[in-house]
C-alpha cells in the first residue's frame, strides 16, 4: 500500500518560452508564471532581432533610407516603404501624380492580403491546423510573384521613390492580378470553410483571450486586433491618405475581442482590400508616376543617354541626396498590423536628424499579458498568433 | 473639437504653440508637465500613441526651431476615434529635458501604453522615467553600455579600403553630406551659387 500524501504541494512556476520557438512568430522571449496550466502572467522579453535601423537611418540620406524600410516588417514591407515616402513627401511638399497613388494603393492592399494569409496561415498552425498552411501559401506565392513582375523582389521591393515610384507597372501586370483577383474571394470562403464553425476552432478560440474595448485602448492596441474589440479605428478612414477616402470598403469589426474575432476580422479585411484593388484597377489611367520636381526626383532612365542635365541632376541625387527643409512630421498609416507611422526631424540637409518609427506591433505585444492572465497556457500561442506580432517590427 | 479645445487651454496656461504640417505642438514646462498631461487625458485624450525621444545635440541653429535643452520627449495623443465620443483629434506635447538632470514623470499611470516605449527611450536615450512600474532596458542587452541613439554615441563603422591604401571614411564622408565639412565631393550643403529653385 502506498501511503497517502499528507498534502498535496502546489507551487508556482516560471518558464521560459523561446525566444527559439516554433510558436513565437520570430525571435520572441516569454517568461510565463503559472499555476498548473493557469497563466499568472506574462513578461515579453524582446529586442533579439534589433538592429538599430533609426541610427542607422540618421546616417544615410533620404534616399538611400527606402532600403531600410521594408526590412522591419518582412511581411507587410510595402505598408513600411509607403509610411515614410508619405512623411518625407509632406516635408518636401511633393505632390505625387494620381497613378503613383492609385498604383501605391493597389500594391499596399496586395501586400496586406499577403500579410493577413500568413497571419491566418501560422494562426491557425498554431492550433493545429495544418492544412490551412499550405492553402493560404498558394495564394501568398501568387502575390510574391506579382511583386517580382513589379520591382524585381519578393519581399523587400525598393519600389517607392519619394515622390512617386520607381518605374511603371510591367505591361503583364493588370492581367495577371485580374486572373489572381478571379479567384481570390472563393479561395477566402475555402479558408473560412477550413476552420470557421469547426468545433475544435469555435472550443479553443470562443472567449479565449479577451481584450475589452477599454483595456485595448488603454495598452495600445491598434488594427484588427483593436478593431476585434469593437472599436472602429482604421487609419484609411480616420486619417485617409492616398485618396483612401474616395474607395468604396467596409471596416469588419468583431464584437468580444477573442481570438475568434481577431481571425474572422482579418479574413473579412482580405476581402475588402480585394475590393479596394477591383476599384483602383478601374481607375489606372496612364500617365506620370512621379513628381517631375528634379530636385528629388531621379529624371528619367531614357533622358541620361541624351541630356547633360539629367547626368548632373541624376548624379548630385545618387551621390548627395536633396535636401529636406527643417521640420516635424508624422503621418498615420494602416499596416497589416495597425497604426504605423514615421515620425521624421529633418534639419534642412540631405538625412534626417531623427528617424521615430511608430511600430504596430511594439504597442500591440504590450497587450499579451492583459489578454493571457487567468488562461491556459495551451491558449497562450494561440493568444499571441492572434495578436500578429512581427518580430522585426517589434525591435526594429 | 478636442484639438481646438487643447488649444484653448495651452493659450490660457501660457504654453508655447507651434502648428506646422497640421501637426499641433505644444512645449510643456518640466516642472508642471505632468499635470498639464492630466488635463488632456480628462480632456478626453484617451489613448497615446507614441513616445518619442530625441537629441538636439548636434540640432543646426538658424532654423525657426528652437531647442531650449538638449533631449526632448514628444508624447503623440490622440482621442480615439470609434471609442465613445472620440473625435480622431492628434496633439503633440513635448518636454524638454537638461543633459544634466534626465529626469521626468512617467505617465504610465495615465496611459499604461507608454510602458514600453517609456522604456525605449530610456534605454536609448538614457532619460529615466520617476514612477514607472518596471524601467528595464527593452531593446537592448542588459548589460550594455551606453545609450546609442545619443547623438554622441559613436556608429561604429569601419572604412571602405580601396586600392594603393586609399580609402573611405564614414564620418568625414557623411560630414559632408551634412554641410560640416568639406568631405569628398567638396561640397559643403547648403544651395550653390546660381542654382535655381
Amino acid at each position: 500500500m502506498i501511503p497517502e500524501p499528507k498534502e498535496l504541494r502546489t507551487e508556482e512556476m516560471l518558464l521560459n518560452m523561446g525566444p527559439q520557438h516554433p510558436s513565437t512568430h520570430g525571435v520572441l522571449r516569454l517568461v510565463v508564471k503559472l499555476a498548473g496550466e493557469e497563466v499568472l502572467d506574462v513578461v515579453p522579453h524582446i529586442g533579439y532581432l534589433h538592429t538599430g535601423f533609426e541610427k542607422t537611418m540618421e546616417n544615410r540620406t533620404y534616399h538611400q533610407n527606402i532600403t531600410y524600410t521594408p526590412r522591419m516588417d518582412y511581411l507587410h514591407s510595402f505598408a513600411h516603404d509607403l509610411a515614410y515616402a508619405l512623411s518625407v513627401e509632406k516635408l518636401l511638399g511633393a505632390e505625387v501624380p494620381e497613378r503613383a497613388r492609385v498604383i501605391r494603393v493597389i500594391l499596399n492592399e496586395l501586400s496586406r492580403i499577403a500579410s493577413h494569409l500568413i497571419f491566418v496561415a501560422t494562426g491557425l498552425l498554431d492550433l493545429g491546423a495544418l492544412t490551412p498552411f499550405f492553402y493560404a501559401f498558394r495564394e501568398r506565392e501568387a502575390i510574391l510573384d506579382l511583386f517580382e513582375w513589379v520591382s524585381g523582389q519578393r519581399f523587400h521591393h525598393n519600389y517607392i521613390r519619394i515622390g512617386g515610384l520607381r518605374e511603371d507597372l510591367p505591361e503583364e501586370f493588370v492581367p495577371e492580378l485580374k486572373k489572381f483577383l478571379d479567384t481570390f474571394d472563393h479561395r477566402v470562403d475555402d479558408y473560412q470553410g477550413l476552420f470557421v464553425g469547426s468545433p475544435i476552432f469555435e472550443g479553443r478560440a470562443r472567449g479565449v483571450g479577451v481584450i475589452s474595448a477599454e483595456d485595448a485602448i488603454a495598452y495600445g492596441l491598434t488594427g484588427g486586433s483593436l478593431r476585434a474589440s469593437g472599436v472602429n479605428y482604421d487609419v484609411r478612414k480616420a486619417y485617409p491618405y492616398c485618396d483612401y477616402e474616395t474607395y468604396d470598403f467596409e471596416v469588419p469589426l468583431g464584437e468580444r475581442g477573442d481570438t475568434w474575432d481577431r481571425m474572422v476580422v482579418r479574413l473579412e479585411e482580405m476581402r475588402q482590400s480585394a475590393r479596394i484593388i477591383r476599384q483602383g484597377l478601374e481607375r489606372l489611367e496612364p500617365g506620370p508616376i512621379r513628381d517631375p520636381n528634379p530636385h528629388f526626383s531621379f529624371p528619367p532612365r531614357e533622358l541620361l543617354a541624351t541630356s547633360m542635365e539629367a547626368v548632373i541632376y541624376h548624379f548630385k541625387l545618387a551621390t548627395e541626396g536633396f535636401e529636406v527643409p527643417p521640420g516635424e512630421v508624422y503621418v498615420p498609416t494602416e499596416s497589416a498590423r495597425g497604426e504605423l507611422g514615421y515620425y521624421i526631424v529633418a534639419d534642412g540637409g540631405s538625412m534626417p536628424y531623427r528617424v521615430k518609427v511608430r511600430a504596430p506591433s511594439f504597442f500591440n505585444l504590450q497587450a499579451l499579458p492583459v489578454a493571457a492572465r487567468g488562461q491556459f497556457f495551451q491558449d497562450l500561442v494561440a493568444i499571441l498568433a492572434s495578436l500578429d506580432p512581427v518580430m522585426g517590427d517589434v525591435d526594429r | 473639437m478636442r484639438r481646438d479645445q487643447a488649444k484653448a487651454y495651452a493659450e490660457e496656461k501660457g504654453i508655447p504653440i507651434r502648428e506646422e504640417h497640421g501637426m499641433l505642438h505644444l512645449v510643456l514646462p518640466l516642472s508642471e508637465f505632468k499635470i498639464h498631461m492630466r488635463a488632456f487625458k480628462e480632456m478626453g485624450f484617451n489613448y497615446l500613441a507614441d513616445v518619442i525621444g530625441v537629441d538636439y545635440l548636434d540640432y543646426p541653429e538658424g532654423t525657426s526651431w528652437q531647442h531650449p535643452e538638449r533631449f526632448a520627449v514628444i508624447y503623440e495623443l490622440v482621442s480615439m476615434p470609434g471609442f465613445r465620443d472620440g473625435d480622431g483629434s492628434r496633439i503633440y506635447p513635448r518636454v524638454y529635458v537638461p543633459e544634466k538632470k534626465p529626469r521626468l514623470a512617467s505617465v504610465t499611470d495615465l496611459w499604461p501604453s507608454a510602458n514600453f516605449p517609456e522604456r525605449e527611450v530610456y534605454d536609448l536615450f538614457g532619460l529615466a522615467f520617476e514612477g514607472h512600474p518596471d524601467l528595464r532596458r527593452i531593446l537592448l542587452p542588459e548589460d550594455a553600455e551606453g545609450h546609442p541613439l545619443r547623438k554622441d554615441h559613436p556608429l561604429g563603422e569601419t572604412p571602405t579600403l580601396f586600392n594603393d591604401g586609399r580609402y573611405i571614411d564614414p564620418a568625414s564622408f557623411r560630414a559632408g553630406l551634412r554641410g560640416k565639412d568639406k568631405g569628398l565631393t567638396g561640397w559643403r550643403g547648403g544651395r550653390r551659387k546660381g542654382e535655381r529653385r
